[in-house]
C-alpha cells in the first residue's frame, strides 16, 4: 500500500488532458498537416466475393490535382502479414482477389481532400463474382475451437447431467454484428524523413504498431515512430494497424511526400474490423432450489475468410461464473465472407454473459428463486472447472450493496403487474464478470531542472484516462502533487515494454511499472546527489540521504530536486522501471458486478426505455474516482446500445445493411437512464502490490442481460434475439 | 440549418437527411461572388472575430474550410453527414453542423468555433464545466458537445435535465460521457447567467 502525505489515490483527480481537448488544442491523427502534404482516399470492392478483373482508373488520373492512383495491378508493395498474428490475413492492393464487400481495392492520391475523394468516385472496377456466404445460421454448426469440459465422477457427459436434472432451461440467443463507432474515423499522416518514417495514427499498442508498420513495409523498425498522443476512442478497434495505415506509408514513401488518408464514416463500417455476429444457446439442469447441476454453452460466431478476431463468449464467462459440478463449453466459428472481425469492447464478456444472464433470468422464473437469491446459491468460490481460487472475489457484497441502493426488496416477481401510466414497468438484475490480464510493462520517470517529473509509459491513452494514471501514480510515490507531473503516452520511441491498451489491463498493468521507475528514479537521484561533486551531498553515504516530497535531505540540509540539479549542472536524472507479473500464479484474477435496473415499454407502442441502473463494481483498487465512474456510466451506457438499439445485418450479397451513423444506432443523450455507479474498496492482494484489476469493460458485461430481464418483467415477453427493439414487444 | 430545435432523435435523423440531400443540390443565387474562370468562389467572413477571406471550390465545406484552409483543427470530422454533431460550431450564434453548411453561403457571416470561444486565457465556463465534471473521455466529439452546448443555454433551453438531453442529442459521444456533459451544463448554466 503506498501511504503518501499527498493521497491522491482513489479520490477525484481532473483530467490532467481535460483543458486541453475542452479547448480543441489537442491534436488527433487528422490534424497534423505537414509542408508539401498529399491526401489519399480509398477506393473499395462494391461486390461481396470473387476478383477484380480490370480497374479503369482513367479519368480519375485525368481528374485536377491527382497525383497517384494504386490498384492491384499497380500495387504498392506490402508484405503479407505475419501468420501468428489475428486479425487480416492479406496485404491490401498485393492480388485480385475480393475477400468481402468493402475491401480496399485502390488508393488515389491528391492536392486536397475533396480532389482525392471526388477521383476515387471516378474509379471503376470490372469482377468475376462468386456467391458470397453471409448466413450465420445456414453455416452453423461450425467448427469447433477445442471444447471445455468438466464432469462429475460417473457423468457419461453433459447431455447426461442435463436429462438427469429436476429442472432444466434451454436459451438460445443471436446477435449481430456490431460497431465500434469510435468517434474519431481511421486517419493516418505519414511522414518520411530520409529513411525515418513518422506515422501519426491512433493506436491502442504504439511499438506494436510501429513493428507491425516495419515489417510490412520491409523496414528497420528502429526507424519507424508511431505517435498518438491524442486518440478518439478505441474500444479494441485500434489494436490492431488496418490497411489504411500502411497503404498510406507505403503512398508517402514512393511518392516521396507526405500522405494523410481519412477514412469516411461510412468506410470504417468494412475497411476496420466489427464485433462478428454470434449465435448462442445455454442448457441449464438445476435442482428445485435453483442450484445449478450441469451447464452447456454453446457458441457458433462469424470468422471472416479474410480474418480477423475469434468469437469465443464461453470461455470467460459461463466456464468460470457460477458453481455446478457439470459444465460443457463448445464455441465454433463459421466461415463467411464479411469484413474482418475485431475484438470490441468486452468483446466474447459482453454477448456471452448475455446468454448466461438470461438463461439464469429464465431459471429464477422457472423455479420461483428470486434473481439475486439465485446467485447467491450458486456463488463460486473457485474456478469451477479448473479449481482454482479466485484472487480476490467480493460479488456477494456487490449483491447486496447494489440490492440496497436501488431498492430490490420490495420486487414482486410477477411479470406485467406494474404500470406507471402507460408505461409497463419492471426491474431485472444480472451479474458480471470480467477477467484482469495483466501484461508486463516499462515506465520512465524523469526529474527535470525545470521542477517538474515526467513519467512515461508507451501505452495509451484513448479517453480511457491513463494520462491521469501516470500523473496520479507518479505524483503520490514521489510526494508531489499532481499538477507539477507530466504524463506521456501514445508514442512508441518510448522505452520499450509499454503495454497495449485493450484488456483493461492498462492501469493494472502500468502502475507497477510506474511506482518501480519512481523508486528507480528516487535512488538516482540520490545517488547523483552523492557522487556528483557540485552537489551539497557529495561524499555523503547514500544511506544516509533521503528522499522526501520532491527534496533531498541529509545532515539537516534539505533541497528541492530542482535546486539540486541546477546545483549539479545535470539537466535532468531519469530512470526506467519494470514489471513482469508473476504468470504462475495459483490464482485466477477476474472482475465482478452486479447490475440492477428498471426499464419501462409504452403499452401501445411497444417503445422500451431504460429509466435507472445501479451497478456494483469489484474492481480492486481505483486509482482516479473521477475517471473511474465516467468509464463505468459509459459502458453501462454502451450496454444499453447492445440491448436496444445496435446491430449492423449482413444482405445476402455482403453487404452491411446499416453501415452508416443514420442507420447503425449507438446511444444519444436521451438514451442515457439516471446511473448510480458504485464500487468496493477492496485491493486485490494478489495481482500486485498496488491491487487495482482494471474497469474499462466490466461495466458493459452483462448490462444488456439485465435490461432484458427488466423488460421480461414488465411485459411477460422473453426477447432472445438482440436488439429488443419494440416491434419484438408489440 | 440548426441542427434541431426540440425535435426528437428520430425526427433529428429523418432532417438530417434532407439537410444532406440539400448540400448537394448546386448553389444559385448564393452571396458569394462566382469567379468564372477557375469556378471557385470568394468568401469574406469574419471567423473567431477575425476577418477572413477564401477562395475555395463551391463543393468546400466550412468544416473542410476551417480545418484544411484555416488550420482550426479543433472542430472535429466524424461523420461529414450531419449524423454526430462532432463538427458543430456557430454561425451569426446560431448552432450548425459545419459539415452540412457550405462555405459559398457564408459570405459576411460571423463564425465561431472552439478556438474562438475563450475569452483570451479565460477558458469558457462550459470549458472549465466540462473538466470539473469529466463530460469527456477520448475527447473528440468535445469542441462540438461544447459549441452545441453553449447555444443550447444562449437558446435557454438548458431548463431541465430531459431538456439538457433531448437538445444534447444531435451530438454523440461514443465514450458515452454524457451523464458528466450533464453535469457540466447544469454547471455553466449557472455561471453564464
Ligand atoms: S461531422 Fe458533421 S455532424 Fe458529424
Ligand atoms: S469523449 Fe470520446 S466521443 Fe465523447
Amino acid at each position: 500500500m503506498t501511504t503518501s502525505p499527498i493521497g491522491r489515490i482513489g479520490r477525484e483527480t481532473d483530467r490532467v488532458d481535460g483543458p486541453l481537448k475542452a479547448a480543441g488544442g489537442a491534436r488527433y491523427a487528422a490534424d497534423h498537416q505537414p509542408e508539401g502534404l498529399l491526401h489519399a482516399h480509398l477506393v473499395q470492392a462494391t461486390v461481396g466475393r470473387g476478383s477484380v478483373r480490370r480497374v479503369d482508373v482513367s479519368r480519375a488520373e485525368a481528374a485536377p490535382g491527382v497525383v497517384a492512383v494504386f490498384t492491384p495491378f499497380r500495387p504498392l508493395p506490402l508484405n503479407p502479414p505475419s501468420p501468428q498474428q489475428s486479425g487480416e490475413n492479406y496485404s491490401a492492393l498485393q492480388d485480385t482477389a475480393v475477400r468481402f464487400r468493402g475491401q480496399v481495392i485502390g488508393l488515389v492520391v491528391a492536392d486536397t481532400p475533396e480532389r482525392a475523394r471526388d477521383a476515387a468516385a471516378l474509379v471503376s472496377a470490372d469482377y468475376a463474382v462468386t456467391p458470397s456466404r453471409t448466413s450465420l445460421a445456414d453455416g452453423s454448426p461450425g467448427v469447433a475451437q477445442g471444447v471445455v469440459q468438466k464432469l462429475a465422477d460417473g457423468v457419461p457427459s453433459i447431455d447426461a447431467a442435463l436429462a438427469a436434472s429436476p429442472v432444466t432451461v434451454t436459451t438460445s440467443v443471436s446477435q449481430h454484428a456490431q460497431h465500434h463507432i469510435a468517434m474519431e474515423p481511421h486517419a493516418t499522416t505519414a511522414v518520411w524523413v530520409d529513411d525515418h518514417l513518422t506515422v501519426y495514427t491512433g493506436a491502442q499498442a504504439p511499438q506494436r504498431a510501429a513493428a507491425t508498420i516495419a515489417a510490412r513495409l520491409g523496414v528497420d523498425p528502429a526507424k519507424v515512430r508511431v505517435l498518438c498522443r491524442y486518440t478518439g476512442g478505441g474500444f479494441g478497434q485500434r489494436s490492431p494497424v488496418w490497411n489504411e495505415a500502411l497503404l498510406c506509408a507505403a503512398a508517402a514513401r514512393a511518392l516521396g511526400r507526405p500522405v494523410k488518408v481519412v477514412l469516411s464514416r461510412e468506410q470504417v463500417f468494412t475497411a476496420i474490423g466489427h464485433r462478428g455476429a454470434v449465435r448462442q444457446t445455454i442448457r441449464l439442469g438445476a435442482d428445485t432450489d435453483g442450484r445449478l447441476l450441469a451447464l452447456s454453452h454453446e457458441s457458433d460466431g462469424e470468422l471472416p475468410a479474410a480474418g480477423g478476431w475469434q468469437m469465443m463468449p464461453g470461455r470467460d464467462t459461463s466456464a468460470v461464473m457460477y458453481r455446478t459440478p457439470n459444465i460443457r463449453i463448445d464455441q465454433r466459428l463459421v466461415t463467411l465472407d464479411t469484413p474482418p472481425t475485431w475484438s470490441m469492447r468486452a468483446p466474447a464478456e459482453a454477448p456471452g454473459m448475455f446468454a448466461l444472464e438470461t438463461a439464469m433470468d429464465e431459471l429464477s422464473v422457472r423455479t420461483g428463486v428470486d434473481p439475486v437469491e439465485l446467485r447467491l446459491r450458486n456463488h463460486a468460490t473457485e474456478d469451477p472447472v479448473e479449481g482454482r481460487p479466485f484472487s480476490s472475489k467480493h460479488l456477494e457484497e456487490c449483491y447486496r450493496v447494489g440490492a440496497e441502493r436501488f431498492g430490490w426488496s420490495g420486487r414482486r416477481a410477477r411479470p406485467r403487474s406494474r404500470t406507471d401510466g402507460d408505461w409497463l414497468v419492471g426491474t431485472g438484475m444480472a451479474s458480471a464478470i470480467y477477467p484482469a490480464w495483466r501484461q508486463s510493462a516499462t515506465a520512465r520517470v524523469r526529474f527535470g531542472d525545470d521542477g517538474r517529473v515526467t513519467v512515461s509509459s508507451a501505452t495509451s491513452d484513448l479517453g480511457t484516462g491513463s494520462f491521469t494514471v501516470l500523473a496520479v501514480v507518479g505524483a503520490d510515490e514521489l510526494g508531489v502533487p499532481v499538477g507539477s507531473v507530466d504524463a506521456e503516452v501514445g508514442d512508441s520511441a518510448l522505452p520499450p515494454g509499454g503495454v497495449g491498451a485493450y484488456g483493461s489491463s492498462v492501469t493494472t498493468s502500468t502502475v507497477p511499472a510506474v511506482q518501480a521507475a519512481c523508486r528507480a528514479a528516487v535512488e538516482a537521484l540520490v545517488r547523483a546527489a552523492v557522487e556528483n561533486p557540485r552537489s551539497p551531498f557529495a561524499g555523503l553515504d547514500p544511506a544516509a540521504v533521503r528522499y522526501r516530497r520532491g527534496r533531498v535531505e541529509a545532515r539537516g540540509r534539505s533541497v528541492d530536486f530542482r535546486t539540486l540539479l541546477h546545483a549539479m549542472g545535470v539537466p535532468l536524472v531519469e530512470a526506467v522501471g519494470a514489471t513482469d507479473p508473476n504468470t504462475t500464479s495459483p490464482y485466477r484474477f477476474h472482475c465482478f458486478g452486479a447490475h440492477f435496473c428498471e426499464v419501462r415499454v409504452h403499452r401501445l407502442t411497444g417503445e422500451p426505455r431504460v429509466a435507472r441502473f445501479t451497478s456494483v463494481f469489484d474492481v480492486g483498487r481505483v486509482v482516479n474516482a473521477k475517471a473511474a465512474r465516467s468509464q463505468l456510466r459509459g459502458s453501462i451506457i454502451w450496454g444499453v446500445g447492445h440491448a436496444l438499439l445496435e446491430a449492423d445485418p449482413i444482405e445476402p450479397d455482403g453487404r452491411f445493411a446499416a453501415a452508416t451513423m443514420a442507420d447503425y444506432l449507438v446511444p444519444v443523450h436521451a438514451d442515457t437512464p439516471e446511473i448510480d455507479v458504485h464500487w468496493l474498496d477492496h485491493p486485490d492482494p494478489h495481482i500486485s502490490e498496488f491491487g487495482a484489476r482494471g474497469l474499462g469493460e466490466i461495466g458493459l458485461v452483462s448490462v444488456a442481460a439485465a435490461i432484458g430481464n427488466a423488460v421480461f418483467d414488465a411485459t411477460g415477453t422473453r426477447v432472445h434475439d438482440l436488439p429488443i427493439t419494440l416491434d419484438k414487444l408489440l | 440549418m440548426t441542427q434541431h430545435e426540440g425535435i426528437t432523435r428520430r425526427g433529428l435523423l429523418g432532417m438530417v437527411g434532407t439537410a444532406a440531400a440539400a448540400a448537394t443540390v448546386p448553389l444559385g443565387g448564393g452571396s458569394a461572388a462566382a469567379q468564372p474562370d477557375t469556378g471557385e468562389v470568394t468568401v469574406r467572413m469574419t471567423v473567431n472575430g477575425t476577418a477572413t477571406s477564401l477562395t475555395a471550390d463551391p463543393r468546400v465545406t466550412l468544416l473542410d474550410a476551417v480545418r484544411e484552409r484555416l488550420g482550426l483543427t479543433g472542430t472535429k470530422k466524424g461523420c461529414d453527414r450531419g449524423q454526430c454533431g462532432a463538427c458543430t460550431v456557430h454561425v451569426d450564434g446560431r448552432r450548425v453542423v459545419s459539415c452540412l453548411t457550405l462555405l459559398a453561403t457564408l459570405d459576411g457571416a460571423s463564425v465561431t468555433t472552439i478556438e474562438g470561444l475563450a475569452d483570451g486565457d479565460r477558458p469558457h465556463p462550459l470549458q472549465r464545466a466540462f473538466v470539473d465534471q469529466d463530460g469527456l473521455q477520448c475527447g473528440f466529439c468535445t469542441p462540438g458537445q461544447i459549441m452545441s452546448a453553449a447555444a443550447v443555454i444562449a437558446e435557454g433551453r438548458a431548463r431541465t435535465d430531459d431538456e439538457i438531453r433531448e437538445q444534447m442529442s444531435g451530438n454523440i459521444c461514443r465514450c458515452s460521457a454524457y451523464p458528466g456533459i450533464l453535469a457540466a451544463i447544469r454547471q455553466a448554466r449557472t455561471e453564464m447567467r
